[in-house]
């Protein structure tokens, strides 16, 4: 791969298979019905897809619902396995499928810290050092150690945020993070964005066509019959508006 | 290749898996020493006069000898059961981020390792005051058990945490499994109470061969089925190389499955 591409999909395909009925999750099921087939119902999430994001990119993707964003990005970030070609990273990769993974409501706001911190790939080391710019990020410093179950959902995305954006690695994928939050909180990721802009690699899925024009260099349209388009935002965004 | 935060993560889960255990209760870690000396406890009383009769045990022998078999066995019943349900238990984790997942996998066995450890001392503490001596040798061969037992655990359930995934009847099938070794590792009634011709199930039984070799260094300072002992380690070292690679395979297509 060459050196100044981030991700590459390369014909890449994926099926799932939705049992309908007779799933067999079990042996009771399996015994008492030997010879009643599982019925599928097969749908295609993605079909021979294939783009490059390149290194310092905002990669922007867009496209009605089931039409295979989500797959996408499981997909990038290793999480799904792709039945058909390939994908390569190159680089660190952290996906942010949701912010506050492994958020732990019975621990304390510090404790979660450390938690969701290291998960994203982040040492203790660095996190000691980050602590008190987070809860002050996050304007939580008073709340540090109360449970997070006691929290508002505004201040645990708060601290998930915080948390989020000290994350190193020079690849992010991002999914619908915005969605989560207040016009404050949203100005705040808006305010990320303009300042990571064109130092990290970002493949981004939102309905926020709007942020999507203003943010990305390049858009990705998935369609609901598998086809898609690249191109320039305004171009693609444009021609979405108009298809729906 | 490990790096700094594979460590830290690891550390993490196992802190969590902790604190998430005894969190709520009143005693909180206390539990895990009140659980096996209640467990002790009631078995010891019930069943130390029949021992004195059948196996000829003094009962400050029976007492080491159940409590040995006893801790074993927890450890067994523990590694077994939390590294099978690890992957299972952390599929919100495997569904969002791309960690590696084998970290879930150890941090369960380690888990068990912890309580093995504690139980272990308080062995140690309840021998002193019976008055046995233990000899280093006999401490080592305890520790070489438990070091055994570990990576065969933690082998086996590189296997079974993904099976978990496509069969949760493996859960009843493994607490029954757990039910019947009980009982044919001789936990708490010495061996010579089997009949003789059913004595192979514990003679064949690794879990309770284990066990005898730990009874023997500690009551007699004896190292005894040596050579069973050493060729496991090359079993489970083995058994450890082969899950690795099965579970790194299959644990990709675990995600769609949850």
């Amino acid at each position: 791969m060459e050196n100044s591409i981030a991700i590459q999909v390369k014909n890449v395909s994926k099926q799932f298979k939705v049992p309908t009925k007779g799933q067999k999750n079990t042996l009771q099921e399996r015994f008492l019905n030997p010879f009643k087939k599982t019925h599928y119902r097969e749908f295609d999430a993605l079909k021979n897809l294939s783009f490059e994001v390149k290194k310092g990119e905002f990669f922007s993707v867009i496209g009605p619902n089931g039409a295979g964003k989500s797959t996408l990005l499981k997909i990038v970030s290793g999480i799904y396995l792709p039945d058909e070609g390939e994908v390569k990273v190159n680089g660190d990769l952290v996906p942010f499928l949701e912010l506050g993974v492994g958020f732990n409501p019975d621990l304390s706001a510090k404790e979660n810290v450390y938690l969701n911190g290291t998960i994203l790939g982040l040492t203790k080391n660095e996190l000691d050092e980050y602590i008190d710019e987070i809860f002050d990020f996050a304007e939580l410093r008073e709340f540090a150690d109360m449970s997070i179950k006691n929290f508002s959902s505004g201040m645990a995305v708060r601290l998930a945020f915080s948390i989020a954006i000290k994350v190193k690695s020079d690849i992010l994928v991002l999914d619908e993070v915005l969605a989560v939050g207040d016009a404050e909180f949203q100005k705040k990721c808006y305010d990320y964005f303009d300042r990571i802009k064109g130092t990290k690699s970002i493949l981004y899925v939102s309905h926020a066509l709007s942020s999507v024009e203003k943010y990305s260099d390049r858009v990705l349209w998935l369609k609901e019959d598998k086809s898609y388009e690249i191109g320039e935002p305004e171009k693609i965004v444009n021609a979405y508006r108009n298809a729906e | 290749m490990i790096s700094r935060n594979d460590i830290d993560l690891y550390k993490q889960f196992v802190k969590t898996i902790f604190k998430m255990r005894y969190k709520g209760s009143i005693l909180g870690f206390l539990w895990v020493l009140l659980k096996p000396f209640f467990m002790f406890l009631i078995l010891y009383v019930v069943f130390s006069s029949v021992s004195g009769q059948v196996g000829n045990l003094t009962s400050r022998q029976y007492a080491v000898y159940l409590l040995s078999g006893l801790i074993i066995f927890t450890f067994f019943q523990e590694g077994i059961t939390w590294g099978m349900n690890s992957i299972m238990e952390r599929a919100d984790l495997i569904l969002k981020i791309n960690f590696k997942r084998d970290i879930v996998v150890i941090s369960a066995l380690t888990m068990a390792l912890i309580n093995f450890g504690i139980n272990l001392l308080i062995i140690a503490v309840i021998g002193i005051v019976l008055g046995i001596h233990f000899s280093v040798l006999g401490v080592a061969y305890i520790l070489l058990i438990g070091l055994i037992m570990f990576l065969g655990m933690y082998g086996i359930s590189f296997f079974t945490s993904i099976w978990m995934v496509y069969l949760r009847d493996l859960t009843h099938i493994t607490e029954l499994v757990l039910q019947l070794m009980f009982y044919a590792s001789a936990v708490f009634f010495p061996v010579e109470l089997i009949p003789e011709k059913y004595r192979f199930i514990v003679e064949l039984n690794p879990i309770a061969i284990f066990i005898q070799s730990v009874r023997s260094a500690l009551t007699y300072q004896k190292i005894i089925n040596l050579e069973f002992v050493l060729s496991s380690l090359v079993v489970v070292i083995i058994l450890v190389i082969v899950g690795n690679r099965y579970f790194k395979k299959k644990v990709l297509k675990v995600a769609e499955h949850f």
